[in-house]
């Protein structure tokens, strides 16, 4: 990271808004212009690896032209074209994680590619309570396909409120990691990759506090280092990055490109959305990326746009970026819903078959209702990702339009759906009839429409 | 060029963010001897108003709002001295100090709605990310604020919003200010549930909730 630290010290200097207004925004909108790259809603899962290879050269081209923005120094941090092909041709494509019998390793998928992704549990959210916690965790543990798992941030600790940056973060975090790991013991898994270490820490002083091995994590398990929208960091997340590094464990880039935001459209955020690939390998040195292209406007990932965003840029990074990114959908609708699945079909078919190497199971409600997932929405994600997994680009790309008529039109007034310990009986962690009726009816109407369940 | 002619290219300007064109027609509208206020209120905002449209419907983006906003900014340049020269006023719907409270960086959602409420007469203070309470407090007491406007994206750094208006209390200074809650994990539930007074989901809710309070509408 010294490296990366260098440049921030002795980059270009201007201020962050220039950065914004003077640099990022022309230099996409020349870059998708010179590349000729164009948003393409009546076909939300294409199938041209030429159009791939393309937005690919448009991303480094991108990358090369805008560097990254250090908040701290004011500086840009700058890449030649040759360094940036030296990362991509360097890079294992692989990472070893997990211990024992839950080991595995996550490599790379090509478009069109029938084996099964890497089935990350994202429990990632805020939960209410300890037992909530640990009985929603050791279910999703349980699932045999799943391959690792994120555990949730925790609301409060003995009554305080986890305010990032205080002390009540910190406890809330360790706390965190113990009632997890304790979970995935119970669940018989207790080698279970975490891959998304420290969920309750908002902050890189309490992630790196919490990190001590005295506190339960391992050197297999992965921590999430982030960016700051668009393309920035600061020296918090590098002095993150360096630590995890330095400690041995493996460093997991998160990226969140705005589809609305600085990078404008669809066809900017798609560009925006294959250069933080690149940015992951090049800045943080990943071993694993968690990426998702959001739109700023639903906070969801299941809009037409950013379906076809997620689905170029993941097929452009999965032919020519050796990173294995985990994507991760967002969806509007809550637990307990028909749009919730919906929304998590559409996503999956536009990512596993456009080569997704991971896919982490979909949050419901945008990922901000407190007690906002269950077991069953894992469920879901693993039987409807070994389906999607068997669909090639051209099938998806019907499917995902039908699945688009059946929500689109709710995008903006989804259903909240229900918490967990509203559709599930706590005492035996099983869900309510309701929704077993409600999920086997859902599934019916889709292996209908052409999905190929087991 | 006739009035209305002038006027028009004013709001078109704006809409295609070509700063060169809103300076050159700003100083033609004063040439031509056109109300400077006038200028700003039927030209300059009546642009500002199709973009924010556009914005909201999804049929523009943040890049478009942010030049035009900059756009405005440029003619202002020009119009604001012929105002001031004529000791005319411009229309102050309020000021707003507006921050992201303290352990969140996010800041797009931050800088829409200070973009959108200055270009519909607000006067915004942006005092950036990260911002701890006191810091917050002070900064809208030194600035004279009337709104405090506070973003906030994450579920662990929403707590800060309540702690505001309870040191607010605290200090017995609650009613001085009117504070708008906004960002990803808020809702009006968490506005009403803390005493905000109001919630924005997006940045034109900001303007109408900022507009009613400061008329008087709570």
């Amino acid at each position: 990271m010294l490296d990366i630290y260098d440049r921030a010290i002795k980059g270009p200097i201007m201020n962050e808004k220039d950065f914004d207004m003077e640099v990022f925004i022309p230099r996409l909108k020349a870059v998708v212009e010179k590349y000729g790259i164009k948003y393409d809603r009546k076909n939300p899962v294409p199938s041209d690896d030429r159009a791939s290879d393309n937005l690919f050269e448009a991303a480094v081209d991108f990358m090369r032209q805008v560097g990254v923005y250090c908040k701290d120094t004011n500086r840009v941090m700058q890449f030649t074209e040759d360094e940036i092909r030296q990362v991509l041709r360097e890079a294992p494509g692989k990472c070893f994680l997990g211990e024992g019998k839950d080991a595995g390793v996550l490599g790379m998928r090509k478009p069109d590619e029938p084996k099964y992704p890497w089935f990350h549990s994202g429990t990632g959210i805020a939960f209410s309570s300890e037992e909530n916690m640990t009985n929603m965790l050791e279910e999703c543990a349980s699932i045999a396909e799943i391959n690792s798992i994120s555990f949730p941030a925790l609301e409060h600790i003995r009554g305080f409120p986890s305010v990032g940056g205080s002390p009540a973060e910190f406890y809330a975090s360790i706390r965190g990691i113990n009632i997890g790991m304790q979970a995935i013991k119970r669940a018989g898994r207790p080698g279970l990759p975490v891959l998304n270490l420290i969920s309750t820490a908002a902050t890189s002083r309490s992630a790196i506090a919490a990190s001590a091995p005295q506190f339960g994590c391992r050197r297999t398990d992965g921590w999430l280092c982030g960016t700051i929208a668009e393309f920035k960091l600061d020296f918090g997340i590098m002095t993150k990055i360096a630590y995890v590094h330095s400690s041995g464990a493996l460093v997991g880039a998160e990226t969140a490109p705005i589809m609305g935001g600085y990078c404008g459209g669809p066809d900017g955020t798609a560009v925006a959305s294959t250069a933080y690939i690149i940015m992951g390998l090049l800045v943080h040195k990943g071993n694993y990326q968690l990426h998702f292209p959001i739109h700023f406007k639903y906070s969801c990932t299941t809009t037409r746009d950013v379906i076809w965003i997620n689905s170029v840029s993941c097929q452009a990074a999965s032919r020519n970026i050796p990173m294995p990114v985990i994507w991760d959908p967002y969806c509007a609708a809550g637990p307990n819903t028909k749009m919730f699945m919906y929304e998590t079909a559409a996503y999956l078919l536009s990512v596993i078959p456009s080569g997704a190497p991971a896919f982490e199971t979909s949050h419901p409600a945008k990922g901000v209702m407190v007690d906002g997932f269950t077991p069953m929405e894992c469920k879901w994600n693993v039987e409807m990702g070994k389906a999607a997994s068997r669909t090639k680009r051209e099938e998806a790309n019907d499917l995902v339009n039908r699945l688009l008529e059946k929500y689109e039109s709710r995008i903006d007034n989804p259903p909240t759906g229900s918490k967990y310990q509203e559709c599930h009986d706590m005492i035996t962690g099983k869900p309510h009839e309701a929704y077993v009726q409600l999920y086997n009816e859902v599934k019916e109407e889709l292996a209908d429409l052409g999905i190929p369940f087991e | 060029m006739d009035k209305k002619e002038i006027l028009e290219n004013l709001a078109t300007a704006i809409i295609e963010g070509n700063k060169d064109m809103a300076r050159e027609t700003a100083q033609n509208a004063l040439r031509a001897g056109i109300n400077p206020l006038e200028a700003v209120d039927q030209g300059l905002s009546k642009g500002m108003e199709v973009v924010g449209a556009q914005f909201e419907s999804g049929d523009s983006f943040l890049p478009e709002l942010l030049m035009a906003g900059g756009t405005f900014s440029a003619a202002m340049e020009i119009i604001k001295p012929a105002i001031e020269a004529n000791k005319q006023q411009m229309r102050k719907e309020g000021k707003v100090l507006l921050a992201t409270v303290k352990g969140d960086l996010h800041n797009i959602g931050k800088d829409i709605v200070g973009t959108v409420m200055e270009t519909n007469g607000f006067e915004v203070v942006d005092i950036g990310v990260d911002q701890p309470t006191l810091n917050i407090i002070e900064a809208a007491d030194k600035n004279k604020a009337d709104i405090i406007a506070l973003s906030s994206l994450m579920t662990t750094t929403i707590p800060n919003q309540k702690e505001l208006i309870e040191v607010l209390k605290e200090m017995g200074i609650r009613d001085k200010y009117f504070v708008l809650v906004g960002g990803g994990p808020v809702s009006q539930k968490w506005a009403d549930e803390i005493g905000a007074n109001g919630y924005g989901e997006t940045a034109i809710d900001a303007v109408n909730i900022s507009r009613n309070l400061m008329s008087g509408h709570k």
